[in-house]
């Protein structure tokens, strides 16, 4: 019953770290008008934490640049098990505008395995909201694997 | 000895599950969900549900507790354990209306010490953790701390003052008897600079959105946490959320402690009533209008306004009024 309770509150309470690598700063602020009283993640329990220790689900926008790439790497590997990457635009899938820049080294599949995949350039709130709605429950699945 | 293993059965009974763990938890994680819910009222959303808090804390619990290199292990381990237990202790001593598990003669000064070791409790862990962040969160715990406690203080002189009349009372039974035949500590009217006073130490003492300085997440991070993650943070975040119920409990038996029903279980529920009233007047309103002070202008705030309202009080208490 425990388990149970666990792997329910995964799914209920997933806390969001985000990581924008070379974003042009649109994604980002589509995240944010997720948060706002318009959207209201909050109603699933979606909360921004402040450091990567805290998240369950990573959320990556930007094209993975030369730049930020090792410290992606390094701070997808402080988030706790378990969790979820969630890319948001064209930009981490593919390169978007930016691909076969010398200064980019996408997609961001080559660095870490990606759960959710919202598309767009940028994509809606609502998109985003269905992606990490959608996170949230892939959560609840890792959880009950974890348990045994 | 039946009489002996009674009365070890009831002081299992009071510290594990009614004035104690089980109900200091359970009502402090309610009170913070219903924090969140009134403050997304507020700003026209629709919130997380009430019990909220609970999956937080029992996701966390389901989380990979990551012990950084730099960290000493023991004591970043013991910190949040240390913080639960002294706090779980501290309800016992609160008299819920008519109902006191633990009374002695001096009541208030160990709920001042215990209530200190929670804070301690924070400040230790994040110096254990070994990030520079923690560091910086730490210094200002510190200084958030040295700023509440001397009006929080000065109030609890002045209500034992004013029960003992000419000593100094520190207990809270009889704190509870003189509200019950001399009326509500509030409306005393010497006494009304110390309940603001104590209302505006609250959001301090918990954490609180204008003097959150400590665990600022936009700016340090949430300073003395940034390391901690799965089991040792939940029992953090229950940590404040307990903070909640026991700061608004004192201020009920403090400051409003003439009702009282007869009954146990329903002074409990007006106790827990109360609670939530004061959580939601001087934790989520301010929470919603304000934002975060630099610790400086904290400092000032409590060591001036505040202050001058706990001393005013005990001035006019120690002068007979």
């Amino acid at each position: 019953m425990f388990r149970k309770l666990m792997s329910k509150s995964a799914m209920k309470s997933p806390w969001l770290y985000h990581i924008n690598s070379g974003s042009c700063n649109g994604c980002d602020i589509e995240l944010v008008a997720c948060l706002t009283p318009r959207y209201d993640a909050e109603r699933f329990g979606f909360k921004l934490a402040g450091t990567p220790r805290h998240a369950d689900i990573v959320v990556v926008s930007g094209p993975i640049t030369s730049q930020s790439k090792d410290r992606l790497v390094r701070t997808l590997a402080q988030v706790p098990e378990p969790k979820c990457v969630v890319s948001i635009g064209s930009c981490p899938r593919s390169g978007n505008v930016f691909k076969g820049s010398y200064s980019i080294e996408g997609p961001l599949e080559k660095y870490v395995h990606v759960d959710v995949s919202v598309a767009g350039c940028t994509p809606k709130p609502e998109a985003i909201m269905e992606g990490l709605y959608q996170a949230a429950q892939i959560l609840k699945k890792k959880r009950e694997v974890m348990g045994k | 000895m039946p009489e002996t293993a009674q009365y070890i059965l009831w002081t299992a009974f009071y510290i594990l599950i009614f004035p104690g763990a089980l109900f200091t938890s359970v009502v402090g994680l309610f009170l913070a969900g219903v924090d969140r819910k009134v403050i997304a009222h507020m700003q026209r959303r629709i919130g997380p549900p009430i019990r909220q808090p609970m999956y937080d804390f029992f996701k966390l619990l389901g989380k990979e507790t990551i012990i950084p290199h730099a960290a000493n292990k023991f004591v970043f381990l013991a910190a949040p354990v240390i913080g639960f237990v002294s706090l779980a202790i501290i309800m016992l001593f609160i008299p819920i209306f008519g109902f006191t598990a633990v009374s002695g003669s001096a009541d208030l000064i160990v709920i001042l010490y215990l209530i200190t070791i929670g804070g301690v409790a924070l400040i230790v862990g994040g110096s254990a953790s070994g990030s520079p962040y923690a560091g910086i969160g730490v210094s200002r715990e510190m200084v958030t701390m040295m700023s509440y406690e001397l009006p929080f203080v000065l109030v609890l002189l002045a209500v034992a003052r004013k029960v003992g009349g000419s000593t100094l009372v520190f207990s809270m039974e009889q704190i509870s008897q003189w509200q019950v035949e001399n009326g509500h500590m509030l409306f005393q009217w010497s006494m009304i600079p110390a309940a603001i006073a104590f209302l505006l130490i609250i959001p301090a003492e918990v954490g609180m959105q204008p003097f959150d300085v400590a665990e600022a997440e936009t700016e340090i991070c949430e300073g003395p946490l940034i390391e901690y993650s799965g089991a040792p943070l939940a029992v953090f975040k229950l940590n404040t959320a307990m903070k909640m119920i026991i700061m608004t409990g004192l201020f009920t038996s403090l400051f409003l402690g003439q009702f009282r029903t007869g009954y146990y279980w329903a002074d409990a529920l007006l106790f827990v009533a109360i609670c939530t009233v004061l959580t939601i007047l001087c934790m989520t309103t301010v929470h919603a209008v304000t934002a975060r002070l630099k610790i400086e202008h904290l400092f000032k705030f409590y060591w001036t306004i505040v202050t001058g309202l706990a001393l005013s009080s005990l001035i006019l208490v120690w002068l007979g009024l």
